[in-house]
């Protein structure tokens, strides 16, 4: 008997490192999508998050070392809506055969202002879609669904986790809804500098001013600064949002003539370090600063 | 001109210092920081609310702003009140926190809410337990 038992924890310790090597490998180039993967996929995926917490999407390029873990994956995961402009460099590069999914194209898309770029000034697709909780509730079930298509034996460990990870979701839309309804609906005003916030905007009631320009480091036309001011003045905005805060003289110039304070820093593209690394604590982050601010 | 060198300085210093002055105080960026512009205010009105329960909770508030419109330590299954507030044409978020028994099974009451312009909008928060819910008028 006890040769047997030898025998058998033998084989299950040569038989581990099978199973591990068996995960799921994902590779994901957006903060959020790296988090469903993980959460959906529990001890069943292995995913690389390509764009790490803090890490500007507009500006990230893949490297080398991007690319071979690339083209060793099973599912890849971009953020889409124009977002990744080397999608198709990629794919290329790597010649993935692996299940490519754009998750921003598969639902609807809000259109803001090119800030830069060759289309900028031309109206394109919002990119920013996880501001939105519906949003981040049909992410979900589009990782959950390729994560089946890929391992039909763990159907049930991804409905299980997807669903635990939504039941969070919901939780946190809740609080949300609280929390924004301190403020009065007249009163749901944001001044940005970056025009992020239109999926948060729409779900919850806010209208967006954006001011482009402040936090460039060009120097904004005299007008431009006359309009923002003049904005915020007849909307009686109590608190504005630049993203970072380059073109310090312009923004004192706004906060003196207007009264309007800073409201403090938002995580507009992506999960950011510390206490707003997860979903939750990034969307409840923005949602505390950009209540309390406006209160 | 003549005179000591260090007496044109002095003199000069004077002129520059008597102009300089003034067009200092034109150009100054101004200390005074502006007040917020306030936002129209929109006029309190009496506003209807009815309420219907599915089952009695123990007790319930109604919330707008972090503040207590309208509290029940014992209702019933019907009931209705007058709240007073200002209802801007973007509407208002109402809190609904309601306590109904533990024990008790998925509940729902019905809120009717009669807008300043005689509208009525009706909405419904379903739960168990103690809620908290947001319903948004109209």
């Amino acid at each position: 008997m006890p040769i047997k038992a030898l025998l058998f924890f033998a084989m299950l310790a040569v038989a581990r490192p099978g199973i591990a090597a068996e995960k799921i490998r994902v590779s994901s180039f957006s903060t959020v999508l790296t988090e469903i993967a993980e959460q959906v996929g529990g001890d069943r995926v292995q995913v690389t998050g390509h764009v790490k917490p803090g890490v500007d999407p507009h500006e990230f390029e893949p490297k080398p070392a991007d690319l071979k873990t690339v083209s060793e994956a099973q599912l890849i995961l971009v953020s889409a809506k124009h977002l990744e402009s080397y999608v198709g460099k990629l794919k290329e590069a790597t010649g993935t055969s692996a299940s490519f999914v754009q998750v921003g194209d598969r639902f609807t898309s809000l259109k803001m202002k090119a800030e830069d770029g060759k289309q900028a000034g031309s109206v394109v697709e919002d990119p920013h879609w996880w501001h939105s909780i519906a949003n981040m509730e049909k992410a979900v079930k589009i990782v959950r669904d390729e994560l089946t298509k890929i391992s039909p034996a763990d159907e049930k460990t991804f409905a299980g986790n997807a669903s635990a990870y939504l039941g969070k979701l919901d939780a946190l839309q809740k609080w949300v809804k609280l929390e924004v309804a301190k403020l009065p609906r007249d009163q749901r005003k944001l001044v940005t500098s970056h025009d992020a916030f239109q999926y948060f905007a729409k779900e919850n009631g806010f209208t967006i001013y954006a001011i482009e320009g402040i936090s460039s480091e060009d120097q904004p036309s005299s007008k431009k600064v006359a309009d923002i001011i003049s904005v915020i003045k007849t909307q009686g905005v109590k608190a504005i949002f630049p993203e970072s805060i380059e073109n310090p003289k312009v923004l004192t110039e706004i906060t003196r003539e207007t009264g309007a304070k800073v409201g403090g820093e938002l995580y507009a593209d992506g999960l950011g370090e510390g206490p707003a690394g997860t979903y939750e604590g990034m969307y409840k982050s923005n949602v505390s600063t950009i209540v309390n601010a406006l209160k | 001109m003549r005179g000591s060198p260090l007496l044109r300085a002095f003199i000069a210093f004077c002129l520059i210092a008597l102009l300089g002055w003034p067009l200092w105080h034109l150009t100054r960026a101004t200390q005074a920081v502006a007040e917020v512009t306030a936002p129209p205010q929109t006029e309190i009105k009496d506003i209807d609310l009815q309420l219907d329960f599915t089952a009695v909770p123990k007790s319930f508030a109604v919330r707008y702003l972090e503040k207590d419109l309208w509290t029940e330590p014992a209702p019933k299954s019907s009931m209705e009140h007058k709240l007073s507030l200002a209802f801007p044409d973007k509407g208002v978020d109402l809190v609904f926190h309601i306590e109904w028994p533990e024990d008790s099974p998925l509940c729902a009451v019905r809120a009717r809410l009669t807008d300043p312009a005689g509208d009525t909008h009706e909405k419904t928060v379903w739960g168990q337990g103690t809620v908290d819910e947001v319903l948004t008028f109209p």
